[in-house]
């Protein structure tokens, strides 16, 4: 079974990163390498970099900024291979970004596989995180109606553009991690109470910011949901 | 030095967006530019002004930039790029466009690249505003903060962060192919509109930045109307300012009070403007392709074209009010029409429409709309009524010269009202 894990942080996350952030992080990625557990991760950037994207009434609606205001940004993510979500949470306990803001546990629901992306991208194209989410303004109904993602998939994945994605178990089933061990907290449900949640996400690699909002605005959650872009960090980039 | 300051808004924009397009670097980009113009400060008093400003300036903004690159070794390939660039120039300031990219919707000016990179949806509204106004018309961060009422801390600090967006999350630096021209125009539209708009409002601030502000609009819109031949609601959106700044003069009187359109001394107006305002708007409307801007400019022209207030062609304006808000949907409009109809039509009717309006609810807490009514109701002689709105309306108002407008007003409904 796959689970992500979400790292979450306050805006002033750079700072945090001392001598025994990066020492906690060295470890954990040699225990999860080591082990096989880990498949694919990356740190992302923060929620002034990110654009969101929309389709409501046809017409295409792009603004700056992220899918909600939250107190905490996304700052990363991990795909890690787990036999449970307890598995799956001890390893979010041992993540530095567990004591530097928080790491919300999700399954993944299906989707395709994540891979481990060896290859920096190709030239000239840049890394964006897709990020899936609810949006608690748009009925039920419509929701409900939202075309299936197969066709989207397909066309991208055809395209070269998306690399991996899948939908997330519904935040129900999450699990957020906050504080250091032994004294880390364990609570049920996402890092941030907004109404607006992360579903789903996909990694797509893009000639430029046009065609990721091209590509988001494609999903068929674009038309009853947020789709977010933010663009991948290179580790150790300012 | 006037010629120069002449100059540098003319070549400003062109400077940073070729530097732009040649570097990648923003910051380099407006370095160098300033580096040219100091040069040009400092020389152009002995040496004279050299035959071709423009190009002058080109060369001596590429040539610091070759420098500052040679210094940090890294840019090895941009330095031969701009060396490259600097062997083909051929002497005018306008030919930076050496590759003729035919993925830029047929066009080919570097300012345009940048006018639509300064006004990329991704960028918040504020943030396109601050950028284009900055490197596209070289008005400094201090001078944007005092237009805009902010520290010039915070909007230095709106400044790099746009730019680090542009670059983090690589929003392209190049004019939109023409299918998504339709969907991407409107944008840079409502970002110089918003820049005009900031400056011709008297929300308060420095007059002379405020009356700079609209200049500087009015500039780049002309450019813009100029580089997209066929997109009829940049002419349209031009013309609109034009009609606007031609009665910029009579807006306001000498104690600087609000003047209304109805008082204002039409013989003040500036009429090569309006003529200009008027090819520009008859530019727009032989494409066909009718837009709020040109509706807007359409009423502006129609003010225009009165010799006196009295001949103003209100049911002709009524008629262009209710195309508008078909357009835009806009609650502001209806009102605005609701006052063109109380002229046509006569008070009662004015009257009967705002009060529909007012059912809405979507203006609520909007100094206008009991203005409007208060205005309605003094025509009507309901003085009482009147004042009481008056009284609203200047509760509400923003600035200082509408409070006073609207205090002098509710002052005369009184004193009727007392005389009766």
């Amino acid at each position: 079974m796959q689970y992500m894990l979400i790292h979450a942080g306050a805006p002033g996350l750079d700072d945090a990163w001392n001598d025994e952030a990066w020492a906690a992080l060295t470890a954990w990625l040699d225990d999860a390498i080591g082990s096989g557990v880990s498949i694919e991760g990356a740190p992302l950037r923060l929620d002034a970099d990110a654009t969101t994207v929309k389709v409501r009434d046809g017409q295409l609606v792009v603004t700056d900024g992220p899918y909600a205001e939250t107190k905490e940004q996304v700052a990363g993510y991990d795909v890690i291979e787990c036999a449970s979500m307890e598995e799956a949470v001890g390893w979010a306990r041992r993540h530095p970004h567990s004591w530097m803001g928080a790491v919300e546990v999700r399954a993944l629901a299906g989707g395709s596989p994540v891979v481990h992306l060896d290859e920096p991208p190709a030239a000239g194209k840049t890394r964006y995180m897709m990020l899936v989410c609810t949006d608690p303004t748009v009925e039920p109904a419509q929701v409900a109606r939202v075309e299936p993602v197969e066709p989207w998939v397909a066309e991208m994945n055809g395209r070269g553009t998306r690399l991996f994605g899948s939908e997330l178990e519904p935040t129900g089933s999450a699990r957020t991690v906050r504080g250091k061990d032994p004294g880390a907290i364990v609570t049920d449900g996402p890092f941030a109470e907004t109404k607006e949640q992360i579903a789903g996400f996909d990694v797509l690699e893009c000639a430029d910011l046009d065609e990721a909002i091209e590509v988001a605005a494609k999903h068929p959650m674009a038309r009853a949901g947020i789709v977010e872009v933010r663009p991948f960090r290179s580790l150790g980039e300012e | 030095m006037a010629v120069l300051d002449g100059v540098f808004r003319e070549e400003w924009g062109r400077i940073t967006a070729a530097l732009i397009h040649q570097t990648g670097d923003w910051d380099l980009a407006e370095e160098c530019a300033q580096d040219a113009f100091a040069q040009a400060l400092r020389r152009w008093p002995g040496d004279g002004v050299p035959g071709r400003p423009g190009a002058w300036l080109m060369t001596v903004a590429r040539n610091a930039a070759i420098d500052r690159l040679r210094r940090s070794r890294t840019y090895r390939a941009k330095v031969e790029e701009l060396a490259v660039m600097a062997g083909r120039e051929t002497g005018t300031s306008d030919d930076a466009e050496p590759d003729g990219d035919a993925d830029d919707g047929g066009v080919a000016d570097e300012r345009l690249r940048l006018i639509f990179t300064c006004c990329h949806p991704a960028l918040a509204m504020e943030a396109r505003v601050a950028l284009t106004l900055r490197t596209l018309t070289g008005l400094s961060t201090a001078e944007i903060a005092r237009a805009f009422l902010v520290p010039e801390a915070t909007m230095a600090k709106r400044l790099v962060r746009a730019k680090q967006k542009i670059a983090h999350a690589r929003i392209p630096y190049r004019v939109p192919p023409a299918s998504a021209l339709p969907q991407r125009v409107p944008g840079v539209l409502t970002v110089l509109y918003l820049v005009f708009n900031e400056g011709y409002s008297a929300s308060g601030g420095d007059d002379v930045i405020r009356r700079d502000l609209c200049d500087r609009a009015v500039a780049l819109t002309q450019v813009l109307a100029e580089l997209l031949p066929d997109e009829p609601e940049a002419k349209g959106l031009l013309a609109l300012m034009l009609f606007h700044r031609a009665r910029q003069a009579a807006r306001v009187d000498d104690s600087g009070d609000l003047v209304t359109l109805e008082d204002q001394d039409r013989s003040r107006w500036d009429q090569a403007q309006i003529s200009l305002a008027r090819r520009c708007l008859e530019d727009a409307f032989a494409a066909r392709r009718p837009g709020q801007y040109q509706m807007q400019a359409a009423i502006a022209g129609c003010h225009a074209a009165a010799p006196t207030a009295q001949a103003t062609d209100w049911p002709r304006i009524a008629r262009l009010y209710r195309h508008l808000a078909d357009m835009t949907g806009s609650p502001v409009v209806e009102l605005n029409r609701t006052v063109a109809v109380g002229m046509a039509d006569g008070p009662a009717a004015g009257l009967a429409l705002l009060e529909r309006l007012e059912a809405g609810g979507a203006l609520a807490g909007y100094y206008l709309l009991p203005a409007t009514r208060a205005d309605f109701l003094r025509r009507l002689g309901r003085n009482e009524e009147a004042a009481d709105a008056y009284a609203e309306a200047a509760r509400l108002a923003g600035t200082s010269p509408e409070r006073r407008f609207l205090n002098a007003r509710l002052a005369e409904v009184r004193s009727r009202d007392a005389g009766f």
